[in-house]
């Protein structure tokens, strides 16, 4: 496993409040990787920093070799770094195919094209259509995303991060309001993307993290207090503590 | 915002066709000089209306005072005719254009760092500096006294010299090609890949900014694109009108070409169109009965 990206030292804080202090974490491709943790603990902004939501104030953060902390989101995209968002972010007003045909497209390239009609670009429609196959909602391509389940427009939200045709992505939180049948279909599916990339799941879900994880790292107060796989994670003292408070 | 019909059905297109012909015909048929005068002011404003609902319909960005750039147009082609050359009808408009849209980009750059009413407060902020440019610059603009002999240079339409600028009817089929000519690369340009990016945009920025689109740069072609068409209604205003005064640039003004938007429905290209057609009508035939026309818009 070679490392596809990793955080030096990386710190964020808000006026006097640390939210990320000094974390170091390796991300390895094929490695489904879930950062848990209290509420508060920064795992969100963590990512955040990560993805270039937000700036870091020091620390880097290194793809592979290349130093690409605080560089914006849309440039980052373009390596190959996707991420969804804890509260479902979709393009509201378009259907389903049309949500997925703008992800591939900024990927894929085309968008300066004014003449032409969207539909010819064929390549970005062949990867679309590929991507609603794989997660199961080419049925619903027609559909209005404003008028799907809550759980069908999380799963819009992860196509789109698959358009980018990422190397390494960002989950935050994509079972949150799934019923156990989605939750399990999504559980299942994110583990099969393993198979080409890396992937980092923020989730509150402890039976889908701890079934499905391959490392584990735990954020406390803004800094990482256990990493490893899941067994040694459930046994860890520290663990327990900080989401127990002391025995 | 809805979700558009992509097919155009065959009626759609013969309509479409029949309007057309329609309004070319008009002049021909109510030959009274008012009516084809109050006609090409529908469509000038209405070209206007839908520049601006290139921005506010298509990018989800609100611009209080689009009217700034029908001035500059105007302004620009007026200031060509007057003192480089009196006869080059399509170099003025081209002029008019160009300079607009130089003159859009460092506005622009500046707007697209913001979103939402944020931008729109900006687009007031410079609305009104231009405003007042025009009204202070005396020796360049005239100042409240307004841009005053404008030359009438000849309309060449396909090698065919219809009239001069002073004649209601050659205008009237000027601005109607070029309403059209407009209308159609606009319908083009929102069906393209590049307008699917605008729609992105409009819908989440935060979310098209995380598929890999970069906003700003977006935004700010959509901007120019807008400013660029509104200084073709600009160079129409003037060319028709053959004076222009800085009131057309006021916030007032701007808040009116809002409304037309407002009242055609926004979203649609043919729609702020229909809504200067009763705008414009309304200001026309309600004030002459009571000054307080606005009350019926």
């Amino acid at each position: 496993m070679t490392t596809i990206l990793s955080t030096k030292g990386l710190h964020k804080h808000f006026g006097g409040v640390l939210a990320v202090n000094d974390v170091d974490v390796e991300f390895q491709s094929n490695c489904l990787r879930s950062i848990i943790g209290p509420n508060g603990a920064g795992k969100t902004t963590f990512i955040n920093v990560i993805t270039g939501k937000l700036s870091a104030s020091s620390g880097a953060v290194l793809f592979g070799e290349q130093d690409i902390t605080n560089r914006p989101g849309h440039r980052l995209v373009r390596l190959g770094i996707c991420r969804t968002f804890q509260i479902t972010s979709i393009f509201m007003g378009l259907t389903v195919f049309e949500n997925v045909r703008i992800a591939t497209q900024s990927r894929l390239g085309g968008s300066l094209r004014i003449f032409s009609a969207k539909e010819s670009l064929k390549a970005v429609n062949r990867k679309t259509w590929k991507i609603l196959d794989r997660l199961g909602m080419e049925t619903k391509a027609d559909v209005p995303s404003n008028n799907l389940a809550h759980g069908d427009q999380r799963l819009l939200e992860v196509a789109m991060a698959l358009a980018g045709n990422p190397k390494i992505l960002f989950l935050d939180e994509p079972t949150a309001g799934m019923s156990p049948a989605e939750t399990e279909h999504i559980a299942k599916l994110i583990k099969g993307l393993t198979d080409t990339i890396a992937v980092v799941l923020v989730e509150h879900d402890m039976d889908v993290v701890m079934s499905i994880s391959d490392e584990i790292t735990v954020l406390n107060q803004g800094s990482v207090i256990a990493e490893g796989p899941p067994r040694e994670i459930q046994n860890n003292d520290l663990v327990k503590e900080a989401y127990l408070g002391h025995a | 915002m809805g979700i558009e019909r992509r097919n155009t059905h065959p009626i759609r297109i013969v309509a479409l066709l029949i309007l057309v012909a329609c309004l070319a015909l008009f002049p021909f048929v109510v030959t009274n000089r008012f009516y084809i005068s109050l006609v090409n002011e529908m469509l000038i404003y209405g070209l206007l209306a839908m520049s601006l609902d290139v921005l506010l319909g298509y990018t989800g960005l609100l611009s209080f005072m689009h009217n700034a750039y029908l001035g500059i147009g105007a302004y620009v082609v007026g200031l060509f005719l007057i003192h480089v050359s009196p006869s080059s009808l399509w170099l003025a408009i081209l002029t008019g254009m160009v300079v607009t849209s130089l003159i859009s980009l460092p506005v622009g750059w500046v707007q697209v760092r913001t979103g939402g009413l944020a931008f729109a407060l900006l687009t007031l902020a410079f609305g009104m500096m231009f405003y007042t440019i025009v009204w202070k610059w005396y020796d360049l603009t005239g100042g409240d006294d307004g841009l005053m002999g404008v030359p009438h240079p000849d309309i060449h339409l396909a090698g065919i010299v219809l009239g001069n600028s002073g004649n209601p009817t050659a205008m009237y089929l000027l601005t109607l090609c070029l309403v059209l000519i407009c209308f159609f690369l606009t319908w083009r340009i929102i069906r393209s890949p590049f307008g699917a990016v605008l729609e992105a945009i409009r819908e989440n920025e935060e979310r098209a900014s995380f598929v890999g689109i970069n906003v700003r740069r977006y935004k700010l072609y959509g901007w120019m694109y807008a400013c660029m068409l509104g200084s073709v209604s600009g160079a129409l205003f003037i060319l028709y009108r053959g004076y222009i005064g800085p009131t057309t640039m006021s916030a007032f003004a701007g808040a009116g070409v809002l409304m037309m938007v407002l009242v055609g429905g926004m979203g649609s290209l043919w729609g702020p169109i229909v809504g200067a057609g009763i705008f414009i009508f309304i200001q026309d035939y309600i004030s002459t009965m009571t000054e307080h026309w606005e009350l019926f818009v």
